[in-house]
Formats: C-alpha cells, structure tokens, sequence
C-alpha cells in the first residue's frame, strides 16, 4: 500500500457502505441546493437602488467643505442626529482630517438635517460658511 | 492600465511566493488551482506591507519597489523550483461513488458556484460601500487615511477617533490603499474586488487541498458546503475582514495538514512549513482574532514537538526524528517572526492600547461571574445550531447527519495533522469564548454583532478538516 494512504480512513468497500455514501451524498447535495436557493432569492433585484447611496451622496455632501478645510488636522463637530452614524459619514467622508466629536476646536464641521439647519449657531460658535444640504463650517470663539 | 499593472504585480508575486512555499502535488490542474487561491491572499498581504513600510520609509516610488519585489520572488521561485516526482500525488484516485452521483455533485457544485459568483456580484453592485458599518468606520477609513494622509498618514490611529479601533491591523487598509496609489484616487470598487477575491480564493483553496490530500469527491463536498453558505457569501461582499482571515486560516491548517500527511510517510518538504507561518503571521496582520490563531498553533505545534503521537497513528512510522522536528518548529517560527515582529511594530509604536483590554480589575471581575458563562455558553450552542443562515437545516447539521451516516466504527483514527488543527481551531475558540466573558461591551450587544462572525471565520477549516476526517474514500488508488 502507497505510504501516505494508510493515514486516510479507508475500509474495504462494501454495498452497505456504498448505500451509505450515496444516501449521506444526496441528502448532502439536497441541503446544500436549498441553501443555494436562498442565496439565490437574497441576491439585490436588477434597478434595486444601492443600499449605500448614503456614503455617495456623504461624500457629495461634503465636498464642498472638504475643499476649504485644511488637508490634515483635526476638525471638531457637531450635529443634531442622535444616532452616531451620520458622524461616521462625516468622518469618512473627511478623512484624512480627523473629525472629533466636540467643538473644543478652531474649527467646527456642522451636520445637520437639510431641512431643518440651525437659525442661530449654537453658543460658543460663530459660522464661517454654510455650505447647503445642513453642512456648515463654524469657529470656535473660545479657541485659537 | 494602471490597475491591470498592479493587479499583475500583485497576484504575479503571490503566485511566486506561493509556488516557493507548496510542493507540486496531484493533477496540473489542482496543482495550479491550489497556488492561484493562494497567489490571492500572499500577493494582498504583500501589497499591504510593502505599502506601509514604504510609508514608513517615505519611499514614494510603490512601482520600483513592487517591480523589485515580484523579480526577487520570481528569481528565489526558479532557483528553489520543485520539480514534480513520482508517488508525489497522494490523493486516492478511484472512488467507491456511483458514476452517477459523482455527475450530480459536480454539477450541483458547478450550480451553487454560479449561484454565489451571480449573488456576490450583485451584492458588490448594490453595495459599493460595502454592506454595514465596519466596512467603512474601520477598513475603508483607515484605507482612505494611509492613502490620502500623505506625510500625515499616522493620523488614522489617533486616539480622537476610538470607534474606528485604529488597533486593528492593516492588512486590507494597507492592499487597498496600495491599489489606490496607483489608480491615483480611492475607487470604491477596489474594496468590493478584493472583497470578491478572498471569498473566491477560499473556495478554490479549500477545493484543491482536499483534492490533493483526499480526492475529488470529498473536496466537491466541501467546496458545495462553503458555496452553499449564504451567510459566508453574504459577509464576502460586505467588506469586513472576516473572509479575508478565514482565507488564512485555512491556508494554514492546508498546509500543515499537507506537511503532516507527508511526515509520516516520507521526509515532508520543509517550504510547507515556511507557507504556513507566513499564512498564519497574515492572518494576525488581518485582524486581531488572527493573533489568537497564531498563538493557539505555535502552542498546539510546540505540543506535537514533545508529544509526537499526539499528531500521528500510534501504528504509522515516525520518519522524523526529534531534531528533525525541532527543526522544522524552528522553521515554522522563522517564517512568523516577520510578520510578529512587524504586528509588534504597530501594535506598540502607532496603534493606541485596544478598547478589551482597558480595565483589568473589571475584567477580573467579570471572569468570575457565572452567569456571562452561561450566557457565551448558550449563545455559542444557538450559534453552532442556526450558523451560515441556510435553508431549512444548518450546514452543521447536515454535516453532523452526513458522518453519522457515512461513520465506519473500524475506522476511528483522524489523517496526521487533523488532530493538532481540531485543537488550534478549539483553543481559539475558547479564546473568543475569554474575550466575551471580559468585554467591556453589554456582553448580549457583543455576541449579537460579532459571534456568527467569527464562527465564520473557523467555517472554511472547519469544513476543510470534516472532510478530511469523515470516512468518505476510496478503494485505494488507481494503478
């Protein structure tokens, strides 16, 4: 016997253990197919708008604002979302500024709902530039 | 044009560095498919060291350096070229399978192939971003600093910004960023490809290993079962790291079975060795559960070292003798130390101290209360139950149902190699099971978001080594 295939589990090959083989197979095969279908029937329909549209239009969002801020740095923000994820759009879309969430900074990205941006600036700030869509750039007065 | 050259640099040095480190083995065919998904991963994790150590070094010429590269890999695979030889193949060749069966997996394999490549490509497409939060507040982020940071490219890891976890490793971020070098912008698409890449190289790794080491039949099995799992083909289009350190951790339980399997028999060619600790070394460069992984095989390995039957058949001879084992430990760790020391590098000199880790005290605290035990214990038990989100009956099952069937009670000693791997893969589970009992994190929000991950991350070795092991072979090999 070839050296290496005494360390493969073998034994002498039998109908009942032939029966067994076909029988795991197909059953394996007939998991594995319905499985299959799912992965199938999940795959995004044709004209199904892309789920991230939001990182685009983030980026879109920020465009603007990117070009007048410095290249590297560190920007503070604020925004009127509860939820953290329109600051890591922020963040993503400005990288490579580093955004930190708080205004202790000279100057201050401004995120908020495009409907419904800040008639004043908060306390402590004073806008710099509105850049449309509830993306504003603000100083910090307190902070050089 | 400039992506078709540094895709060619990339997967071109790959495919070098991996026919360095297999031996020839099996059909040309198999052969090619084994170094071509290794050539994947080996060629993006060079890209990616290559890039930060030219970022280290202010080195702004990525293409001399590339080129320089891929030409000494190229040189040191023709002078270390293995010619093939004969009783090299050692996979049975004549299968006990109806003809007919074996017709229908290979066409069921071809249909649940086709069915992934359609359903990630279409993933890929309606997510450009990649699919969930990871993918952008952590990989693609660090990416897009490495690349457009220029001089200031350290800022990525500031301690502002702990959400991103600038503690993770760079190997995605840095071939990303690498691909952007040249492009001269940050495509999104380069992510998504890469993405695409890892998922279709696991497949084909996981085919041809068990191909060369048991046949066609088991290795069509397996390669179905991993095709077949929509949660792996999912997860291979969202842009997380979690395929990516998968693709690694199979390739290094491949390899190390594939140098077992040979010990045994014959003096095993020692560049296996070399393969798998580079293999193993990019899997801690991809993510931090990838450290867990290396050192849960440097433990299991240093064991096989004082326990030598702990990996072989107590009736198979033991060609190698104890220095020719230290040696080949010695090999293996030869081939991590690089990638160890360049983790060590990060780790202390750029990355800030992880969020796990922050409070000792409470994390004491927490290793002594039973109910986190209990709670891990019960959702690791859900998870292994409903893992991979398949239709009807998990792919667990199935394969449990699948040995119950096929198990022959004559036959109960695994194939060398399975054993120290089955072991490596549990201590690092077991390890997952530690960082939950000391998460910072609510302990139910961290399970919820994380445990079928790194389930997945184990899924391709675990199937890998099922079919290894299940007693699905041959009447012998064809004269």
């Amino acid at each position: 016997m070839q050296p290496a295939l005494r360390t493969l589990n073998m034994w002498p090959a039998s109908p009942n253990s032939t029966r067994k083989i076909t029988i795991a197979t197909l059953a394996f095969i007939v998991c594995c197919l319905l499985s299959t279908a799912r992965i199938l029937s999940y795959a995004p329909k044709s004209g199904q708008l892309p789920a991230e549209a939001v990182h685009l239009s983030s980026d879109q969002r920020f465009a603007a604002l990117k070009l007048a801020l410095p290249q590297q740095g560190i920007v503070g923000y604020i925004g009127d979302s509860v939820s953290p994820a329109e600051y890591y759009f922020t963040q993503y879309a400005l990288a490579p500024l580093i955004v930190d969430h708080s205004i202790s900074h000279p100057l201050v990205v401004g995120n908020f709902s495009a409907s419904q941006p800040p008639a004043m600036p908060p306390d402590h700030l004073r806008k710099v530039k509105d850049f449309g869509n509830g993306v504003l750039l603000f100083a910090n007065k307190d902070v050089q | 044009m400039a992506l078709v050259l540094a895709a060619f640099l990339c997967v071109a040095s790959g495919f070098a560095l991996a026919s360095l480190t297999v031996l020839r083995g099996s059909s040309f065919a198999t052969d090619l498919l084994l170094r071509a998904s290794m050539s994947v991963g080996y060629g993006l994790g060079i890209f990616s060291v290559v890039f930060l150590l030219c970022r280290i070094f202010s080195v702004t010429k990525l293409i001399a350096v590339d080129g320089a590269v891929f030409v000494l890999l190229l040189g040191l695979s023709v002078v270390f070229r293995v010619r093939r030889g004969p009783g090299v193949s050692i996979a049975p060749t004549g299968t006990r399978e109806p003809t007919w069966l074996r017709r229908l997996l290979a066409s069921s394999f071809c249909v649940a192939l086709g069915v992934a490549a359609y359903s990630a490509v279409r993933r890929a497409l309606a997510h450009p971003h990649g699919d969930g939060w990871d993918a952008f507040a952590i990989w693609n982020l660090h990416a897009r600093f490495l690349f457009l940071g220029g001089s200031h490219w350290r800022d990525g890891f500031s301690a502002l910004i702990p959400w991103s976890h600038p503690d993770y490793p760079l190997l995605l971020p840095g071939a990303i960023a690498h691909f952007w070098s040249y492009l001269g912008y940050d495509d999104p698409r380069v992510p998504a490809v890469i993405g695409l890449l890892f998922t279709f190289s696991t497949i084909g790794l996981l085919f041809s290993a068990l191909a060369i080491l048991r046949g066609h039949t088991p290795a069509l099995l397996a390669a179905l079962a991993l095709s077949a799992t929509p949660f792996f083909i999912e997860q291979g289009t969202s842009q997380y790291a979690d395929i990516p350190l998968s693709f690694f951790v199979l390739t290094t339980i491949a390899l190390l079975c594939l140098y077992d399997d040979r010990s045994v028999s014959s003096s095993a060619p020692r560049r296996l060795l070399v393969g798998a600790g580079l293999a193993v070394s990019l899997a801690a460069w991809t993510k931090n559960e990838g450290l867990l992984f290396l050192c849960a095989i440097l433990a299991v390995r240093f064991l096989v070292l004082l326990r030598p039957r702990f990996l072989r058949r107590a009736s198979a001879p033991q060609n190698e003798t104890r220095l020719e084992s230290w040696i080949a430990f010695g090999i293996l760790l030869l081939a991590v130390a690089p990638g160890v020391l360049l983790i060590a590098w990060f780790k202390h000199s750029l990355a800030p101290p992880g969020d796990l880790f922050s409070d000792p005290a409470t994390s004491l605290h927490r290793l002594l209360d039973p109910a986190r035990y209990w709670a891990i214990l019960k959702w690791y038990v859900k998870g292994f139950l409903r893992f991979g989100n398949w239709l009807l009956i998990p792919g667990t099952l199935a394969m449990l149902g699948f040995y119950l069937i096929t198990r022959n009670p004559t036959c109960r000693k695994p194939a060398p190699g399975v054993r120290p791997s089955v072991v490596a893969l549990s201590l690092t589970l077991a390890g997952y099971f530690a960082v939950y009992l000391i998460t910072p994190y609510d302990i139910y929000w961290h399970l919820r978001f994380s445990l079928t991950r790194l389930f997945l991350q184990l899924w391709p070795s675990a199937i890998f080594l099922f079919f290894l092991t299940v007693p699905l072979s041959s009447n012998g090999p064809e004269a």
